[in-house]
């Protein structure tokens, strides 16, 4: 079958799945890989390489926490050299003056540094790690170095309510982009949603909050909201498309054609230690699997917005219907959109809320 | 929202990166999460945003370059282009020339 196939646009090195924090919203698989299984320093060398030949422009390191790595400025002058926009995408944990100095000379472009809110009781309470004061001083050196700055928020039931402050503690720190992006359901987060979840009238405060702080801060902080769409009538164009635009590579070296696909059973991922970066975006089984919209089942296949919206998330199908070949249940003309409804309509209250169960650890908070 | 004041020196935002693409052969700006790719005119638009030409002095050296194109058209064009960018935060807007 002769198809025409896409050009990727961006990558997200996920170099490690070590991370010394554990908020309970991780996208990562619940399955974390060990050290030991990760790619070497030449795979990844490789594999940027690669990217940038097949038209990749940008490149995103990211894990678990890629500072864990020590040869991440090897890895970021690589990326620099292939003509690739890099952007370390950190809790900020592990980055002092030295290893930013190190990075800025590899050539790195960009620093993301999460939060998980505005101060600092709440914030280590959500990262199950003492980290808040420490990403203060890293973003503040971060600044000082010349770096671009971008703030991520993830948000959530426990601090959706504080979208104020969270805008206000960016803009002390001069960040030139804040992503508000509410939790999407996968991983970790999957398995936390009851507890996560904000109510329907949590989210329509935060947007128009996020939406007056947008207007009053244009052309000096870029504002990124994004709404669960849980909530939404249509789902969202995730990805833009399966194996259009966007890559993502796994801390083993399994290529992966979203971050949180590899959790899809029976889909087969192939490995940048036995395939090349091209051969598997183009030919692999996985990428073409809901490549284009040949594969679309009703009510996507008829539908106008079968290429605006791409049917939504594959894995989202696969989390709530046990097919990831079905509509998006988000989309309001998805057979299985009142499950979720139903879901919607029963979150527990405020007082009720299940404890969070740590992304890669097993404490029960008491 | 600061209006677009004719003295503004527009400069590019260091977070934004000018190259070429390895595949097109056309002019892009790379910038966190995303790229615009740019066309003639957004090329030459994007080139004076060196925050020493005022907007005003902008425009009229594009209306010597493109002498096909009518100067109203122009300065549309710029202001878009300047609108998209600020939309971005990719443009500084400074008062006075750098050093």
């Amino acid at each position: 079958m002769s198809r025409v196939v896409p050009r990727p646009f961006s990558l997200l090195a996920e170099v490690t799945h070590r991370c010394p924090l554990h908020c309970p919203y991780c996208s990562n698989p619940l399955e974390l890989a060990a050290r030991e299984g990760e790619l070497g320093t030449e795979d990844w060398k490789r594999v940027l390489n690669e990217g940038a030949e097949l038209g990749i422009l940008h490149v995103g390191f990211s894990g678990g926490e890629p500072l864990q790595r020590g040869d991440l400025a090897e890895l970021v002058a690589t990326a620099r050299e292939a003509g690739l926009y890099s952007n370390l995408i950190t809790s900020s944990l592990g980055l002092t003056r030295q290893r930013a100095e190190e990075l800025k000379r590899a050539g790195l472009d960009s620093v993301q540094i999460s939060f998980q809110a505005d101060e600092e009781t709440l914030a280590d309470n959500i990262a199950g790690a003492t980290a808040h004061r420490k990403k203060i001083e890293a973003a503040h050196m971060v600044r000082e170095l010349g770096f671009p700055l971008t703030i991520n928020v993830v948000l959530h039931r426990a601090n959706i309510d504080r979208l104020e402050k969270i805008i206000a503690l960016a803009e002390q720190l001069s960040a030139e982009r804040l992503e508000l992006a509410n939790s999407q359901y996968y991983g970790w987060a999957f398995k936390n949603r009851a507890a996560l979840l904000p109510t329907r009238a949590q989210i329509e405060t935060a947007t128009q909050l996020a939406r007056a702080a947008k207007e009053r801060l244009f052309g000096k902080m870029e504002i990124l909201f994004v709404i669960p769409d849980y909530y939404s009538d249509r789902p969202k164009p995730c990805m833009h498309g399966w194996g259009n635009r966007h890559l993502t590579v796994n801390p083993t070296g399994d290529v992966l054609p979203c971050p949180t696909s590899g959790e899809i059973r029976g889909l087969r991922f192939d490995n940048v230690r036995q395939k090349s970066l091209r051969w598997i975006w183009s030919e692999s089984e996985a990428f073409n699997r809901f490549r284009g919209t040949e594969w679309m089942p009703e009510p996507c296949q008829s539908c106008e917005f079968r290429e605006i919206d791409f049917g939504g998330c594959r894995c989202q199908a696969a989390l709530l219907t046990g097919d990831a070949a079905v509509t998006d249940p988000t989309c309001a003309l998805s057979p299985y959109r009142e499950r979720l409804t139903k879901f919607l309509g029963e979150l527990p209250e405020l007082e009720k809320l299940p404890e969070w169960d740590y992304r890669g650890l097993s404490i029960v908070k008491q | 929202m600061q209006t677009l004041l004719p003295d503004a020196r527009p400069k590019l935002s260091a977070r934004a990166r000018l190259q070429t693409d390895k595949v097109t052969g056309k002019p892009i700006l790379l910038y966190p999460e995303g790229v615009l790719v740019l066309n003639s005119t957004g090329h030459a638009i994007v080139s004076l945003c060196d925050g020493k030409l005022t907007l005003q002095e902008m425009t009229a050296k594009l209306t010597g370059n493109f002498k096909a194109g009518n100067p109203e058209q122009i300065s549309a064009d710029v202001a878009q282009y300047l609108n998209a960018l600020r939309a971005r935060n990719l443009l500084d807007l400074l008062s006075e020339p750098p050093n």
